[in-house]
């Protein structure tokens, strides 16, 4: 087939510092797709980028997400839907810079932190990010077991199924087979529109509580600004951060796929920030219904006799996935992060034994995680604090980080730097963030600090 | 006589996925050392510093409070 115009889009990156950004290696062609019309070219090359943005975000509707915004919506109705409006661009500039960083280094993100910042801050971010990411994982663990154990399954097979099943997953040498799977399960999210539109919320005052903030009954008191602060942690993660770069870099992306991997990112937010919205109107049922619950199990529990068996096993099937999701992308975080900072090999192209080291880390993620959860009488309460302490803890550094490395000129060059917008915008977010990882730190490790 | 040329031609674009894509040189800090220590720099990881104490001294309240050590004290 004759080939009048081949577009490869492989733009030299000669603009940044001299010497360092070469231009693309001399090799033999590689062999593509080849479509007759521009809008086919750009639609197969945003779905060969498309993954990365969509799972990043999606997996962070994980256990204790679904939690919280269940919550949210049965302690307060719909009146914090408008939070999620303001977080959904946040979400967007801050996993944008990560995936801009990821396509200009091809590395990850604690790869970065070590070669930039020094043994010191590496060893600090490196730490911080496996001890939150462990804690978190026992969570979605515990998820599991409650709302498997909610449909018959007892614990002793259901957690170990999964972490079974969870190693399975990666363990296949093939990062697009993994990539697929995950895409796959994030679609199945979807399920959370239908259960809205089952639970029939006042669609009026759900536009209008969408649009512009209103005041719950008896006003601002401590429980709600709990509840804000971990709507805003449980939105933006310290392992998202990790774990999109190492995503981007471990797919390869190259710096003309950046505009396709913005999109990718903000599709990811947009469907995350409107599932968890869903989420919300569920719990809204039992706002709205008297329904009080401390889990979706629980509601799902409560919510049966009135709204059917559809609705109960869709909550507590769609909490088994959101764990799923959450640990898989958790655990390769860790795993990345950990395997880029040792110098191992560290990657889903890998086979088992090419790369141990990697594989080692994340079936002992997963595995003693779920180990964990087994224990009789393990306090779970002490380990939800726990995350929430040290997710405060480490967010606020692990930004920072970013926006450093992305005004970093000499390692970037011009090109890939913040704009004087981007970085107004980014310090702005981080001086939020850092407030309000402090105000949720102090309440949680100092309860009476604000009576 | 004037002849009609047929002067169409078809535009291919070949598509590569970026795994199977020939790698790119990408930005390194290979030679360069540990990052510049601007004002803005220096001042970022003093602030991040001094969040962390902050941090650790919350945390060994909550310790002490808890072990009963603060009720005693006081």
């Amino acid at each position: 087939m004759r080939l009048a115009e081949l577009e490869l889009e492989r733009e030299d990156a000669l603009q940044g510092p001299a010497g360092r950004q070469a231009n693309v290696v001399a090799m033999p062609e590689p062999e593509g797709v080849v479509v007759r019309h521009k809008w086919q070219k750009h639609l197969l090359t945003f779905l060969m980028v498309f993954g990365p943005g969509l799972i990043v975000m999606e997996a962070d509707n994980d256990a204790g997400a679904v939690s919280t915004y269940m919550q949210a919506g049965g302690q307060y109705g719909l009146h914090l839907l408008w939070i999620l409006v303001v977080l959904l661009p946040i979400c967007y500039f801050v996993q944008e810079m990560v995936a801009r960083l990821g396509i200009a280094t091809g590395k990850g993100h604690a790869a970065m932190i070590y070669e930039r910042f020094g043994k010191w801050w590496g060893h600090f971010s490196l730490f911080d990010l496996l001890l939150v990411n462990f804690l978190t994982l026992i969570t979605e663990f515990a998820a599991i077991s409650l709302a498997l154990s909610a449909m018959g399954v007892s614990p002793y097979i259901s957690v170990p199924a999964s972490a079974f099943g969870l190693t399975l997953l990666v363990v296949t040498g093939s990062y697009l087979r993994w990539e697929r799977i995950v895409i796959g399960l994030c679609l199945l999210d979807l399920t959370w529109f239908v259960l809205a539109f089952m639970v029939h919320p006042a669609w009026a005052s759900v536009a209008r509580n969408t649009a512009a903030p209103t005041m719950p009954l008896g006003g601002v008191t401590s429980s709600l600004v709990f509840l804000v602060i971990a709507i805003v942690g449980t939105t933006i993660a310290p392992w998202q951060l990790f774990f999109q770069q190492s995503c981007v870099a471990e797919k390869r992306l190259r710096f003309a796929d950046l505009k396709w991997a913005r999109l990718d990112t903000l599709i990811g937010s947009v469907f995350t920030v409107s599932v968890a919205g869903a989420m919300m109107l569920v719990g809204n049922y039992g706002y709205t219904h008297g329904v009080v619950f401390q889990d979706p199990a629980q509601f799902a529990g409560a919510v049966m006799p009135m709204l059917g068996h559809f609705v109960r096993n869709g909550i507590l099937l769609l909490m088994v996935n959101a764990a799923v999701l959450g640990t898989t992308a958790i655990s390769l975080a860790s795993s990345w992060a950990y395997g880029e900072v040792k110098g191992w090999e560290h990657s889903l192209h890998k086979k088992l034994w090419e790369a141990p080291g990697f594989y080692a880390t994340y079936i002992a993620c997963v595995g003693a995680a779920a180990a964990f959860v087994l224990i009789p009488r393990v306090p779970l309460q002490l380990v939800i604090i726990s995350v929430q302490v040290f997710a405060g803890l480490i967010l606020p550094s692990a930004i920072i980080f970013l926006q450093l490395l992305l005004n970093d000129r000499e390692l970037l060059g011009d090109r890939w730097v913040n704009k004087t917008w981007n970085n107004v915008i980014n310090w702005t977010i981080i001086v939020v963030l850092f407030a309000l990882s402090l105000l949720l730190a102090a309440q949680v490790m100092l309860p009476n600090l604000f009576n | 006589m004037a002849s009609i040329q047929n002067t169409y031609e078809p535009q291919y674009f070949n598509v590569i996925h970026p795994l199977d894509d020939v790698p790119e040189q990408k930005c390194t800090s290979e030679g360069l050392g540990h990052i510049a220590m601007t004002p803005a720099v220096r001042i970022s990881l003093s602030v991040l510093r001094g969040y962390l104490i902050l941090m650790t001294l919350m945390l060994g309240y909550h310790v002490l409070d808890l072990a009963g050590v603060v009720h005693k004290v006081f």
